[in-house]
Formats: C-alpha cells, sequence, structure tokens
C-alpha cells in the first residue's frame, strides 16, 4: 500500500529550487505571500523546478540514472516496495501528474509497466524523453522475460541511453554524463568477474526457479534452469499450472537433481510455498530474489554482487539466504 | 488388443495416476462432488440455488483474506462461510422476493469484500495469481497436506445432512407440516446452512468461488431431473459429480499435450461437463414425455 503514496517512495537524490523560486516571487507580489507560505510548506519542488526532472519506473533503473546524472537532474522512482509483485502495480493519479511533467523516463517495456505508456500516450510533451529499456536493447515485443535488469548486459546499455538522452536535454554537461556512464561501466566489471569465475568452475550448475526473475543472472553464471519454463510464466503470470509441470518441479527437489531453489521474493502463493517446504526437507538451498531492487543500503552494482554471492553461497556450500539484509550487516 | 491400449494411451496421457498434483486434485475434487451431491440435492428441493451462489461468492472474501491474514485458504473460505450461511439463516427471510433481493444484496458486498482483499493480497503483500485460484480455482495448485482436512470437512458436511435426514427431508418439502410434527425447522435449516457453508467452501477451493455452485448445484439438479427419491438423486448426483471432476481432471492433464507447454484450466473442463450433462439429461427427460 505504501508504494502508492508520493511521499513513501525513494526521492534519491534531487535539486532544491523551490526556496529560490518563492523567494523571487516573494518580492513580485506581497499578496501572493501568505498564499505561498502555505503551500510551499506542503508541496513538491516540481513548483517553479529548475534543473532536470528524470523517473525511473523501478528503483534499480531509478539507481542507474542518479548514477549518471549527477547532481544535474532530481530523480525518482515509482516502483520501489521489494515486497510487492510489481506486475500488479496500479498508478496514483499524483503519479501520473509527476510522469507527465517529467523530462526523461526510464522505463522497462514488455508489459511489466505498461500503465507508463497509457499515461505517456495521455500527455502530450514535446520535451520528454522516454527510454524503453526493451527497445534499447533491440529486443522483441513478444519476449516472454521482462525482468532484463538482471542480464548483465543490459545496464552498460540502459546508461549510455541515458547519458545521450541528458546531453541532448543539458548538452552543456554531455562531457560530465559521459564520464559517469565510464565509471558506471567500470563499476560493473567486479559483479562481471564474479560471475564469469564462477561459471567456468562451476558451469551447467543444474539449478529450479519459482519464476523467471532471475533467469538471465542465472545463465550469466553458467546455471542450467531445469524448470520448465512454462511453469515459470504460469508463476509469473498468476495462471493455473498445469499438474505435469507442478510434478516435475517437485521432481527436481525431492531427486536432490538441483543444488539450489532460487525464489522470488515478490511473488509467492501456496505453489511457491509448498516448492520452499520440500526444498527445506530435502535439504535444497533455497536463494531469494527481488524483482526490485531492495532499499536503502543497495546500488544497482551492490545488489546484482549480493545476489550472485547468495546463489555461490548456495551452490557451493549449500547456504540458504532468504532475504538481503542491508549493506553491512549481511550474514 | 492393441488398438485397445493405444486408445486408452491417448485418454490416459502417461503418467496421469503417478503426478502427485493430479492425485491431490482427484482426492480433494472426488471428495467435493459427494459432498457437494448430497448437499446440493436438499439445496435444491429447498430452492435455496441463488443463496449458495452467493455463499460462494461471500466465501471467497475469507479466501482471498487468508493470503493477508497468513491462514490456509480453506481456512478463510470455511469461516467466511459459516458466518455468511448462520447470518442468512438468522435473517430467516419467508418471503422469496425479499430473500432474492437480500441474497443478491449480500453477495454484492461479498465480492466487494473479495474485491478490496485481492487488491491488498497483490499492492501489499507479494501473492501474485490470488485472483485466478481464488475465483477460478487452482486444483493444481492444492498441496498434499491439504487432502486430510478438506476430507474432514467434507465429512462433518455429510454426517450433518445424514443424521438430519428425515426432518430435513420433511422440512425441505413442506416446512408448516414439519412444525406441525414437531420438527424444529429452524434449527434444521441452520444445519444445512453449515453443511451447505462447507460444501460452497470445498466447491470453492476446488473450481473457484465464481464457479462453485455449477458443482454444487449442477449434477444435483441434473440427478432430480432424471429420479425423483432424494436418497437415489444424491447417490446419481454423487456419481455425476465425480465423473464430472474427474474427467474434467483428465482432460485439463490431457490438453497440456494439445497446446504444447500448457493446459487449459481444469475448472473450465469440469464446469462444461456439468453443463453438458444438464442438457443432455433435458433432451433425455423431454424425449421421454
Amino acid at each position: 500500500m505504501g508504494k502508492r503514496e508520493p511521499s513513501a517512495c525513494s526521492r534519491l537524490r534531487r535539486q532544491e529550487p523551490a526556496a529560490a523560486g518563492s523567494l523571487r516571487r516573494r518580492r513580485r507580489s506581497a499578496a501572493l505571500l501568505a498564499v505561498l507560505a502555505v503551500t510551499c510548506a506542503a508541496c513538491s519542488p516540481t513548483v517553479e523546478r529548475r534543473g532536470v526532472t528524470a523517473i525511473g519506473i523501478e528503483s534499480q533503473y531509478a539507481d542507474v540514472l542518479s548514477q549518471i546524472a549527477g547532481p544535474h537532474a532530481s530523480v525518482r522512482a515509482i516502483e520501489t516496495n521489494p515486497n510487492t509483485d510489481p506486475h500488479e502495480y496500479e498508478a496514483s493519479p499524483a503519479i501520473a501528474r509527476e510522469i507527465a511533467a517529467a523530462d526523461l523516463i526510464v522505463e522497462n517495456g514488455l508489459g511489466y509497466d505498461s500503465w507508463v505508456d497509457r499515461i505517456i500516450a495521455a500527455t502530450e510533451n514535446p520535451r520528454r524523453h522516454v527510454i524503453e529499456v526493451r527497445r534499447v536493447l533491440g529486443l522483441p515485443r513478444d519476449t516472454s522475460n521482462p525482468h532484463l535488469w538482471y542480464d548483465p548486459k543490459t545496464m552498460p546499455a540502459v546508461a549510455r541511453a541515458i547519458a545521450a538522452a541528458l546531453s541532448a536535454i543539458e548538452p552543456a554537461q554531455q562531457a560530465y554524463f559521459r564520464a559517469n556512464e565510464r565509471k558506471f561501466d567500470a563499476s560493473l566489471s567486479k559483479w562481471k568477474k564474479t560471475l564469469a569465475e564462477f561459471a567456468a568452475k562451476n558451469a551447467g550448475t543444474p539449478v529450479a526457479v519459482t519464476e523467471p526473475v532471475a533467469d538471465a543472472l542465472l545463465e550469466a553464471a553458467g546455471c542450467t534452469i531445469l524448470t520448465p519454463q512454462s511453469l515459470q510464466l504460469a508463476i509469473m503470470n498468476g495462471n493455473d499450472p498445469s499438474p505435469q509441470d507442478v510434478a516435475t518441479q517437485e521432481a527436481l527437489l525431492t531427486g536432490h537433481r538441483v543444488k539450489a531453489l532460487i525464489y522470488n521474493r515478490q511473488v509467492s502463493n501456496p505453489l511457491t510455498e509448498s516448492f520452499l517446504e520440500l526444498a527445506r526437507k530435502n535439504g535444497i538451498p533455497v536463494v531469494g530474489v527481488y524483482e526490485t531492487m531492495p532499499t536503502p543500503g543497495y546500488s544497482y552494482q551492490t545488489w546484482m554482487q549480493a545476489e550472485t554471492e547468495a546463489l555461490i553461497r548456495a551452490v557451493t556450500r549449500g547456504v540458504s539466504t532468504v532475504t538481503l539484509a542491508s549493506e553491512g550487516s549481511r550474514r | 488388443m492393441i488398438g485397445m491400449h493405444a486408445l486408452l494411451h491417448v485418454i490416459f496421457a502417461s503418467g496421469f495416476l503417478a503426478n502427485r498434483p493430479v492425485r491431490a486434485a482427484l482426492a480433494v475434487g472426488g471428495g467435493t462432488a459427494v459432498v457437494s451431491a448430497v448437499v446440493g440435492v436438499f439445496t435444491v428441493m429447498r430452492g435455496q440455488s441463488f443463496a449458495a451462489h452467493a455463499l460462494g461468492d461471500v466465501s471467497s472474501a475469507g479466501g482471498s483474506a487468508s493470503y493477508l491474514l497468513g491462514v490456509r485458504p480453506m481456512v478463510g473460505f470455511i469461516g467466511m462461510g459459516v458466518l455468511a450461511a448462520a447470518g442468512m439463516e438468522w435473517a430467516d427471510m419467508q418471503d422469496a422476493r425479499e430473500r432474492d433481493l437480500a441474497t443478491g444484496v449480500i453477495l454484492g458486498a461479498g465480492l466487494a469484500l473479495t474485491a478490496l482483499f485481492l487488491y491488498l493480497d497483490t499492492t501489499s503483500g507479494s501473492a501474485s495469481g490470488a485472483a485466478i485460484a481464488i475465483l477460478f480455482g487452482s486444483m493444481f495448485t492444492l498441496p498434499a497436506t491439504i487432502v486430510l482436512p478438506a476430507l474432514a470437512a467434507g465429512a462433518v458436511a455429510v454426517v450433518t445432512v445424514g443424521a438430519l435426514y428425515r426432518p430435513l427431508l420433511l422440512s425441505s418439502l413442506s416446512a408448516e407440516l414439519a412444525a406441525a410434527q414437531g420438527t424444529r425447522v429452524r434449527l434444521v435449516g441452520l444445519a444445512h446452512a453449515l453443511a451447505l457453508a462447507l460444501a460452497v467452501s470445498l466447491s470453492a477451493m476446488s473450481v473457484g468461488a465464481i464457479l462453485s455452485p455449477a458443482l454444487l448445484i449442477g449434477p444435483a439438479a441434473t440427478a432430480l431431473r432424471l429420479v425423483n427419491r432424494p436418497g437415489l438423486a444424491m447417490a446419481l448426483a454423487a456419481l455425476l459429480g465425480i465423473a464430472a471432476v474427474w474427467g474434467g481432471i483428465l482432460l485439463a492433464y490431457d490438453s497440456y499435450y494439445w497446446t504444447p507447454g500448457h493446459g487449459w484450466p481444469v475448472s473450465f473442463f469440469i464446469v462444461s461437463l456439468i453443463f453438458l450433462g444438464y442438457v443432455v439429461a433435458n433432451v433425455a427427460r423431454s424425449s421421454r414425455k
């Protein structure tokens, strides 16, 4: 519920132009003073704003946005609650207004946040730049797994698109944005190295999943996902799964044919719970993964690193990781 | 001989009876069909089909709330169903028109609660897929541990109806006559309502809250078209119900091989078979005349 309140959403970074704006107005009109004192005490900094307002629909895109934009944009994330299923998100009118007024929007696409497209289509804004990650990656519209950010190839391309869009909005800062983009790419090398090292030593590690959320990461880590794709999609889409698929998944766990069960913490139902229970009973380590970046304490890079390390702990030492604690207090 | 074997192999695609979710569905669905038959015949005779429908919808509020409360959906279904049944019986509306109106309004209120709880399930929790499972059923996701509690709840309903068979029959045919003979009509009515709540809840768990009246009323109504004696009608309704449920499960299992990789919803097959049986029974009856 909390994520529907704009105030509850994380405001990652923003400028403070409101105070300066209201000062100018005060000089202009004494009559406005009382009104402004009341309204500006409560209002958001979008009144009389300067600089760029950018929105990352999913918090992981907002995080990369702020890493590239630095202090030159106020960045806002919409889908930030790591305890709910982002597929089920419903926007409020306040969020629709923010999206309508934004200069730059980064959305995932593939139906994951299709509500954004409806708002964008309904509100004309010639200055607005929209980055659809699916399009950036050149993926077809019928790509079945929308969780693009788990693929190590995704965010560098997104960062490049963000830097280009920001440079178009604020050409004076182009060099700064490009430098940040290079810095971001370099910071991903630790994660990519961890993945490559694990993949080299543990190629073809068999794993089961409840849902396709982290499939791209698992593939990058060289794992073989034995859970039927149709079961993953049925759980993701909230459909009735077939008994064949359920039995296949149960046999993977009871037959100890997988080294770990990776489950989406944001999609749970009696069926996924029963898989978890079965994994515990059979001594198969479980790894909880997130659709939405857990905040506070994580950046996109440290989040991916933490989930990869959790996978490695499960496969190499048989240790389960149910939740990602905030940075520093991790087990 | 080989042809027969091949035919059987086509009908029972390999692994049908060895499949754990199939066996749980066969057990819970079969039990639900028997309970629905026993309770459903009285429900049809008492003219309470609409009330049964409303109970199914109201119980879905309990089913959807269970995700929020972290309890089994079965507990939610039965809890809300029993509450609603007791409330409806307590209100004791004699006038059929009034009763229909009140039932309709209660049905709407129940579904409104369901809408709220399903919304909260997915916006404040992570219960994806709850809407389909609650409203349209998800038989193959029933865990093995639900089989015994479900069959026990069904047994309670059957035993209740069995123990009150004579007074229930009498008061269903004529409440005035039953009262004149010293039957405590309201108490019997309450017992039936509670058995009905259990039957509807089980039915809602199997084929979903929206479709639950089909399983409860369909086989009973079909049986009452074909035979007159209530006891015989119950037995026939149980057979018809089991045939529809097990046939539906089999078709849903087989459908996995029709559309590669994903089966069709089991509730669709079950309710379609029930409907087909009802149509056939009506045609058979009118051609006999």
